[in-house]
């Protein structure tokens, strides 16, 4: 089958973007203004055509592909190309049901980023390096090699540095250099776990990689399979070091996620980056660290995850209770919706957890629909400092009347954050609520678990009525804009952000009515990893829902 | 792997075996000559009959160029280092240089062809960019005086690069201390003329005097330790010496011996408690010779301490060898803490870059620890040849790439130099809109060396972090295999030095992006606006530089091959 993701997912948007910014850095300051609008245009286009690719993915226009029924560890567009023979490394890509749906998430938020964006500063510059983001993205979500895993996980830290540093806030210089410093010492760590990994397989071992030097591989599947069936007599490669790899791995998975009490990274660097900039990393690039889990240590090492269930369970209870309590305290309303992605994380954290299916399948249906509302949050906040030259909550009151466009999509988003039914982050909420309750009955923990999702209800409810509150509604007609208009006319969404709050919503709303298009492969996948590896290795510990 | 041939010097095959070094011996002459050709004559005794022989006199035009000995140098290093490009391509010969009567001189083979290729490589770079540094007119009546200076020292400037570049190939050839205390010498006496070569300037004498003197003490202690293991053996041959190693070297006055030679290395590759001098060298030498200093002359220390420690006194020969073994652990994990520890505070880049190297010595010295760990200790065995191979893969490959980036970003720094100073942090504000592709060149040769994917530093500090693992675990991944149960503990201690070194990439990253962060964000100095004084050598270096650091990121399959046939070439039993 022809190879539809390493040219024209991975290959194509990076290419394009290093062409498009060697043109555009040639080019005087005059020059630059009129470039803008080819140059967006063009980036505009070349994500569309990305997203047609994956839609078209989805609609099995490229082959009789059914997303569904994929088993585990096994792929879709697989394709594997030489790369460094002498260490074993591959050119591997190909897609499942868990990947595919992040692939798609991506290439969905870069035209509507390229939209909400649309009148960014410096955006010759700009724009190509959202594509390149766009990229490097799609590479962690494609990528079937560890190598080539590794490669990209670091390279999508590249753009986003220079997302932050160069049309960040007042204090993007700190910001930027914290998320670079902070995601990369834990990758790091994860990149020797990685390599340790590596040699503990057995030389010749799971396949025979005569070619090399060392006589081993970096292929994600046949390192699965082979840790599944060492898995299956016991502990692969040992209790002792099979629990030291995956607290190695999950540090660096944790950190991008990130959960308490590694997520101090993300307000600064959310508070200081740019709309777009915000848009992708709360999007896209979280999610990365859930991906990584399931895709690594949740897949090579069973054992050890019900061996940290409990860490696990209580990390994610930590960091949603927290995430929550933070944002009552906030007055700056990007860092409450950064810290609510804290909190967001958290309901991953518990899914996994779980051990259920239905949790598991609750975590990946987060990931999803967190990935659709969490950029709108964040163009509402743009939307907010662009127009008000502020941040704080209490700049702007009586919105409702000023600026109704703004007020509607930030009461919108706003909701679909908390969980409203019908729109999609309430579907996760629900499914994770439901995983937890089975669990803990099912393994007798103690039903005290259940007062931290509660209280999380209640409080989630709390800052984003309050700050509406305070935002869109009180005031009523007599209410002055802000100081900081100097008496300029109150602005309200330009065309393209209307366009791309609209699409948003849109989104949020179809998945929130019918969660099955994307949920019914997520559960699928879940099954599948259920009954491929899960039940044969840790037996049928409590049914599952 | 073809069959040793031994040579005799000036016999059949001696030619071909060593013709990089007769291309520089033969530059090195014309470099002394040719500016000197002029229309001298010679009157033959008792006639009126001048002949004429073409030296002295008034010089011809283009012989009294003052461009001609930098263009002479950069061809003689460059047809030095194609040249040993095509002996690769032509597939290896391994010749031994032989006394007539059998003593082991020179020995010509896939490891000591890498270290050329370093070290030409480097060199040859060096010079073309120095070009645009120790800039030279034409002659005429405008020059001025200082010019007229610089004009008159550019031979010496040339021909020092060439003799240290001799000097280097004949430490990586060398089979006998003696011979190779001679080659460093050479290497050493050219480097410390040219980091004072800006003698006038206050930075300049100070630098070369501190270098000069501690680089001087460092190889008196070497020398002196040579002559204990002379007193020991009776001979400085390799062969000797490695032989009486592995029958009675866990004595006092051998262990002694090798380790004060081993401090004259360790001051070359500024591995902590030696690297006082390096920082202040760098920062007072030319960018291009500090480039040098920290490419090819730490190629050539870490190229001393492979020899004596792994040839001379290998760990499989006694237990002796195991207390280097421990103490060169703790030097590693000294050498890089302190050297990331230090370059945090560092304001001056050249200083940082100093440091930065310090710390890339920590990191190859752990790799060589852990090369030192087969067989030695009974968890590792089986696998271990093999895995020493990669380790020194790794360490080969580390020191090719490093050319690229280390010297490159000296370069960027050696064309703010001409444009009036690189002594500071700020000298580099707002590069980004002064020379956006530079600044683009020197981002990246700066997460290349935090070593970020996917640039070339990565490829090779993944491959050293590989290396070290791959002791550590030795055969256990086989023997899990077999339903072993290990615990983490169980693997070798070099597993904690893999560990240390990731943790000091992590803190490494802080100053290397604070240089990305000054050049993409803060204004430029006062009154130094403009665009930076053209060049197009430098450039061109620069560009080879950055291709290296990309194209071996991207695709260094068969660099990688490469350096591990080097590697298994080291030793005659490898």
């Amino acid at each position: 089958m022809q190879d539809w993701i390493s040219l024209p997912l991975v290959g194509f948007p990076l290419i394009a973007s290093v062409i498009l910014l060697a043109f555009v850095s040639r080019a005087d300051a005059k020059m630059r203004e009129r470039l803008v609008g080819p140059v967006r245009m063009a980036c505009l286009v070349f994500s569309l055509v990305l997203l047609m690719v994956t839609t078209g993915m989805f609609f099995q226009y490229f082959g009789d592909i059914s997303w569904e029924g994929i088993s585990f560890n096994s792929y879709v567009f697989y394709k594997q190309y030489s790369w460094i023979e002498s260490l074993g490394i591959h050119w591997t890509v190909g897609l499942d049901a868990l990947s595919f749906p992040m692939v798609w998430l991506t290439t969905f938020l870069l035209p509507v980023t390229i939209i909400a964006t649309w009148n960014e500063k410096n955006g010759a510059m700009y724009f190509p390096i959202l594509l390149a983001m766009g990229g490097a993205l799609i590479g962690v979500f494609v990528a079937l090699d560890l190598f080539m895993f590794y490669v990209f996980w670091e390279l999508t830290l590249i753009p986003m540095f220079f997302l932050i540093l160069v049309w960040g806030g007042a204090d993007r210089k700190y910001a930027s250099q914290k998320f670079f410093i902070y995601t990369f010492t834990a990758s790091v760590v994860m990149l020797l776990g990685l390599i340790t990994l590596y040699f503990f397989q057995d030389p010749g071992n799971p396949l025979d990689y005569a070619g090399t030097m060392t006589g081993r591989s970096f292929d994600i599947p046949s390192i699965t399979q082979y840790a599944f069936a060492e898995n299956s007599d016991g502990w692969y490669l040992g209790a002792n070091i099979q629990k030291v790899l995956f607290a190695m791995l999950m540090l660096g998975f944790l950190v991008k996620l990130p959960a308490v009490p590694f997520h101090t990274w993300l307000p600064d660097a959310h508070v200081q980056a740019p709309t777009g900039g915000s848009m992708l990393l709360a999007g896209v690039m979280l999610k990365m660290g859930a991906y990584g889990m399931f895709r690594l240590p949740l897949s090579l090492f069973p054992h050890a995850l019900e061996y940290f269930q409990l860490v696990l369970m209580t990390i994610g209870m930590i960091s949603l209770v927290w995430g929550a309590i933070v944002c009552l305290g906030q007055t700056n309303l990007k860092k409450m919706v950064a810290y609510s992605s804290v909190s967001h994380m958290g309901v991953i954290l518990i899914g996994i957890a779980t051990m259920q299916p239905m949790g598991w399948a609750a975590a990946l249906f987060m990931m999803f629909a967190h990935g659709i509302i969490s950029p709108m949050l964040f163009a509402v906040c743009g939307a907010f400092k662009h127009h008000y030259h502020s941040m704080e909550i209490g700049a702007m009151r009586g919105m409702a009347k000023h600026s109704p466009w703004i007020a509607t999509s930030m009461m919108f988003s706003w909701m679909a954050s908390l969980g409203l039914p019908l729109l999609a982050g309430f579907v996760a909420e629900l499914m994770m609520l439901i995983a937890l309750w089975y669990f803990l009955v099912a393994e007798g923990w103690s039903v005290f678990w259940m007062v931290g999702p509660a209280l999380v209800l209640a409080v989630t409810a709390a800052y984003y009525l309050w700050s509406m509150q305070r935002t869109i509604f009180e005031g009523g007609d007599e209410t002055q804009p802000p100081e900081s208009l100097h008496g300029e006319p109150v602005p309200d969404l330009a065309s393209p952000e209307k366009l791309a709050m609209l699409i948003l919503a849109a989104f949020t709303i179809l998945f929130g009515v019918m969660p099955w298009i994307g949920l019914d492969m997520m559960h699928d996948w879940t099954k599948q990893i259920f009954e491929g590896l899960i039940m044969p290795i840790l037996g049928d510990f409590n049914g599952g829902v | 792997m073809s069959n040793l041939s031994r040579v005799e010097p000036f016999s059949d095959g001696f030619v071909s075996a060593m013709c990089p070094e007769l291309i520089l011996f033969a530059g090195m002459l014309a470099l002394i000559l040719i500016p000197n050709l002029g229309k001298g004559t010679f009157r033959i005794p008792g006639t009126q009959i001048r002949l004429p022989w073409l030296l002295g006199g008034q010089r011809f035009k283009i012989t009294s160029d003052p461009r001609l000995p930098s263009w002479l140098a950069t061809i003689t290093l460059t047809a030095a280092f194609l040249n040993v490009l095509y002996i690769f391509s032509q597939g290896l010969d391994r010749t031994l240089i032989v006394t007539d009567s059998g003593k082991e001189l020179l020995l010509i083979n896939g490891f000591s062809r890498v270290f050329e290729l370093i070290f030409f490589g480097a060199l040859a770079l060096a010079s073309l960019a120095s070009m645009n540094r120790l800039q030279v007119h034409g002659i005429g009546s405008k020059v001025s005086e200082s010019e007229l200076y610089n004009n008159r020292r550019q031979a010496d400037f040339y021909i020092l690069m060439v003799t240290c570049a001799l000097g280097m190939s004949v430490v990586a050839l060398a089979q006998d201390l003696f011979v190779l205390f001679i080659g460093l010498e050479l290497a050493s006496f050219s480097t410390y003329v040219l980091v004072a070569f800006l003698k006038e300037s206050k930075v300049g004498a100070e630098s070369g005097m501190k270098y000069f003197i501690v680089g001087s003490v460092a190889s008196g202690v070497g020398l002196y330790g040579l002559s204990m293991l002379y007193l020991w053996a009776g001979s400085l041959q390799f062969s000797v010496l490695s032989v009486a190693f592995a029958e009675s070297g866990t004595t006092a006055l051998p262990l002694i011996g090798i380790g004060f030679v081993l401090v004259g290395f360790g001051f070359k590759v500024s591995a902590v408690p030696f690297h006082f001098a390096a920082p202040d060298a760098y920062a007072g030498a030319t960018s291009p010779v500090a480039g040098v200093l920290a490419t090819a002359s730490k190629a050539m220390g870490m190229l001393g301490l492979v020899r004596m420690l792994l040839i001379v006194a290998a760990p499989e020969s006694s237990d002796g060898s195991a207390i280097w073994l421990v103490c060169l652990g703790a030097i590693a994990a000294i050498t890089m803490t302190w050297g990331n520890l230090a370059a945090l505070g560092s304001d001056n880049p050249k200083r940082m870059l100093a440091y930065s190297s310090v710390a890339h010595a920590g990191y190859m010295l752990a790799a060589l620890t852990a090369v030192g760990a087969w067989n030695w200790d009974s968890t590792v065995s089986g696998d271990a040849s093999a895995a020493a191979v990669a380790v020194m893969t790794a360490l080969l490959l580390h020191l090719v790439v490093l050319v690229a980036f280390k010297l490159g970003a000296f370069l960027v720094l050696s064309i703010l130099e001409s444009d009036g100073g690189a002594s500071r942090l700020s000298s580099l504000g707002g590069l980004a809109k002064r020379e956006p592709l530079l600044a683009v060149a020197m981002f990246i040769f700066m997460i290349s060396l935090a070593g970020v994917p996917p640039m070339a530093g990565f490829l090779s500090k993944l491959l050293v972090i590989m290396g070290i693992v791959r002791v550590a675990v030795g055969d256990m991944g086989a023997e899990i295999a077999d339903g072993g149960m290990y615990a983490i503990g169980d693997l070798h201690w070099v597993w904690w030095l893999a560990l240390l070194m990731v943790l000091n990439s992590a803190i490494s990253m802080f100053y290397y992006l604070r240089v990305g962060v000054v050049m993409f964000f803060e204004e430029p100095e006062e009154g130094r606006e403009g665009p930076l004084p053209a060049g197009w050598q430098v450039r061109t270096a620069i560009l080879a530089c950055v291709l290296v650091t990309l194209l071996v990121g991207v695709a260094g399959d068969s660099l990688i091959r490469l350096c591990e046939m080097a590697a298994q070439s080291l030793n005659y039993e490898w």
